[in-house]
């Protein structure tokens, strides 16, 4: 499906660009990419820029030692957890960490937030309970953060698209992205992995991104890691919902069948672990 | 050696798991489907020498670490002594493999510290690939023999003989540059390795028309030329992956452009599958929204290659862009698929003349007509007239002689970072006024 622009729209996007920003980049992050593409990368360097913020360095000491972020030992300081993560997967929990103070805190935005973060937990539970080929914990756990950033970026610049949202939401045949090209020059899932893709989000992540409502369409190998991301992510969604009640969606209807293959579970074991999710989103951080 | 066949490495496979878990997968595998990778580190002995069989072990339980997370779950991890690693995994074929060599020796080579030391691990790595009716030993074998051969020949990894693209006639040590450009290419997109410069275009008045992004590579420290990856990137389908991010990033340049005082549009290349790709619209807003930028302010620039098949897509793509408020640009106009129906059909706002034609200048007598023609007829089609590759005075004399609008070449700038460019507009804006002020006024004085 294309956009079109026709005139109410150009107009939209004029009064979209006008205002609100998003940071392209938080600086850690580029710092950390920029070390990322040498021989040679200066960890001191980037010890001393993560750690002149006290809230980035204490949230990557803590993700470092988090289950997610899988290591059997525990680290204590900004230098070793960027030793034992290596800059890769560190680049990935400070991404984890600045994506929350890069929204301004509308109420809105909080609930948004709090399903993202309750989403993430449970991919990363999910990753690491069942080991899918190629799909890390921390992955799961960073993907399912940000895989619908989009719509916060969008939410930022359209004031109807609370409104936008709530239709797609409730659409229960066409596509989430159907519904938002209808009414927007763009979609969450392209902003979205546009702005993974600044962030330098590993490329499985900003796929997943990009193609978690069209899953269903054929693209490429079945085993691609970004394909079990998508399909993590939908399933901890779907097992938020029927503990939680909220973040209500016809996605699971659309799509469950689709990812259930993906992850080769079948109705029992989404009950198993329906009882167990409970747990996981009780436990304290 | 003070450490030996002990693998007490926690969560490694041993030597003799290995051999059997590869049997295993091996059985009913078609040639070339699975791939053992494996991992030597260069001068480790000198690490237990100077720190001991502690530091020693300190080390390879890093490594062991980082060769974890550096792996999906799909692949297996074995411990094959001392200082010896392997990888067994179902592959699709070389390329994977060979990306994930890379991506296991970028993630072993960052340094560690011991003792505040720092110690940078060199790691090499033989692959191979299962040949039919091979073993699990052979393989193993064949791996380890490539290995030894990378460490002898100085070379970072290298594939075994007798593999299947030595069967079918190339040579045994990989040298397959596409193969390589096409893994550096996905190493840079994961490990912060894009980056864009910029180069001005001036107008006859010595204002900043605009600044044309051009991508940059750099894996682990070294440029890779345009030259070499663009071509392979529009083979590979990645040059969509990469103009996207081009538009992106060119659309926050230019709002950092803004900030900064100076309202300069930025352009970017667009390739054919870009616009031929499902969602180019959407991606262009996304970028225009991401960066808060109006779209007036970017710039798409046309290879004339685009022109080949001007699909029903491409031109609603184009027409969606215009619309939007988004310039075009023809780019290296007059060579290769010039064709004048597309100048009428396309709208374009900008020409820009192949470099073909400055470099023929001032000499070349047939090339200022041309050049002259082609910018008239531009300008009666209201559209602005740049020359590419613009790199003498004289040059720029016949170029303003034969009435273009705008110059973009050495004689200017080159193409620089964009922190580069920010001091360049900070130095060089009055000097270049004045200069191109001073050259406009010798040519009409003439």
């Amino acid at each position: 499906m294309t956009a079109s622009f026709d005139n109410s729209l150009n107009g939209e996007l004029e009064s979209a660009v006008r205002d609100n920003r998003i940071p392209p980049c938080p600086l850690a992050l580029e710092k950390i990419s920029q070390e990322m593409s040498k021989p040679d990368p200066d960890f001191r360097h980037l010890t001393q820029i993560i750690s002149s913020d006290v809230a980035l360095a204490a949230g990557l000491v803590r993700l470092a030692n988090s289950p997610f972020f899988g290591s059997r030992r525990r680290v204590a300081s900004v230098n070793e957890a960027l030793m034992l993560l290596g800059l890769n997967t560190s680049s990935q929990a400070v991404a984890c960490i600045a994506l929350g103070n890069v929204f301004p805190s509308m109420p809105a935005m909080e609930r948004f937030w709090d399903a993202s973060a309750q989403i993430a937990k449970l991919s990363g539970w999910l990753a690491r309970e069942q080991k899918w080929p190629g799909v890390r914990p921390e992955e799961a756990y960073t993907y399912g953060l940000f895989r619908d950033c989009g719509i916060a970026v969008l939410l930022q610049h359209f004031p109807h698209y609370v409104r936008i949202l709530q239709d797609a939401n409730n659409e229960a045949l066409r596509t989430f992205t159907d519904v938002e090209d209808e009414l927007l020059p763009t979609n969450h899932v392209v902003m979205g992995s546009m702005m993974t893709q600044s962030w330098w989000l590993p490329e499985n992540i900003c796929k997943a991104v990009r193609h978690h409502h069209d899953i269903k369409h054929d693209m490429g190998r079945k085993d691609a890691p970004f394909r079990y991301l998508v399909a993590i992510s939908q399933l901890a969604e779907y097992l938020l919902q029927q503990n939680t009640g909220r973040s209500k969606t016809h996605e699971w209807e659309k799509l469950g069948e689709v990812c259930l293959q993906q992850l080769d579970l079948d109705e029992e074991a989404v009950q198993a672990l329906e009882a167990k999710a409970n747990e996981v989103l009780a436990e304290r951080e | 050696m003070p450490i030996n066949d002990t693998n007490t490495i926690a969560g490694l496979l041993s030597r003799a798991r290995c051999v059997q878990l590869a049997q295993y997968m091996i059985d009913g595998a078609r040639p070339g489907s699975i791939a053992a990778l494996w991992i030597n580190l260069d001068r480790f002995q000198q690490v237990n020498h100077s720190f001991g069989y502690t530091g020693g072990n300190k080390i390879l339980s890093i490594i062991a670490n980082r060769l974890e997370l550096a792996t999906g779950n799909g692949v297996h991890l074995g411990h094959m002594g001392a200082d010896e690693f392997l990888c067994l995994l179902p592959t699709e074929g070389l390329s994977q493999a060979v990306a994930l060599a890379e991506h296991i020796m970028t993630m072993l080579e960052e340094p560690i510290m011991l003792n505040e030391t720092k110690l940078h691990p060199v790691a090499r790595i033989g692959i191979a690939l299962l040949e039919p009716d091979e073993d699990s030993v052979s393989l193993l074998q064949r791996a380890d023999q490539a290995m030894y051969l990378a460490k002898r020949n100085g070379k970072r990894w290298l594939q075994a003989e007798g593999d299947i693209t030595a069967a079918s006639g190339s040579c045994s040590i990989l040298a397959n540059t596409e193969l390589e450009i096409e893994s550096k290419l996905h190493q840079a997109i994961e490990s912060g390795g894009l980056s864009l410069h910029y180069q001005p275009i001036l107008r006859k008045d010595g204002s900043i028309d605009a600044v044309e992004a051009l991508m940059r590579c750099t894996v682990n420290g070294r440029d890779i030329s345009p030259t070499l990856f663009i071509p392979v990137a529009e083979k590979t389908g990645l040059i969509t992956r990469l103009g996207e991010w081009t538009m992106s990033q060119g659309a926050i340049f230019a709002r950092q452009l803004d900030e900064a005082g100076y309202p300069i549009k930025v352009a970017v290349n667009i390739s054919r599958a870009q616009l031929l790709a499902p969602h180019f619209s959407q991606a262009l807003s996304s970028a225009l929204i991401y960066a808060a930028l109006p779209a007036d302010r970017l710039e798409l620039e046309l290879t004339e290659s685009l022109f080949m098949d001007m699909s029903p897509t491409v031109q609603e793509n184009l027409c969606d862009a215009r619309a939007a408020g988004v310039g075009l640009a023809i780019d290296d106009f007059g060579t290769g698929y010039s064709c004048l129906a597309n100048l009428k059909d396309i709208h374009a706002a900008k020409l820009k003349l192949d470099r073909a034609f400055a470099i023929a200048l001032p000499e070349d007598s047939r090339a200022f007509a041309i050049v002259k023609a082609m910018t008239r007829l531009g300008q009666e089609l209201g559209m602005t007239v740049v020359a590419e590759g613009v790199e003498t005075k004289e040059q720029m004399h016949a170029l303003l002689h034969a009435g273009v609008d705008a110059a973009q070449g050495y004689l200017y700038a080159r193409a620089m970072s964009g922190d580069d460019l920010l001091a360049w507009l900070k130095v060089h804006k009055k000097k270049h006024v004045a200069c191109v002020r001073k050259l406009s006024h010798d040519s009409l004085v003439r």
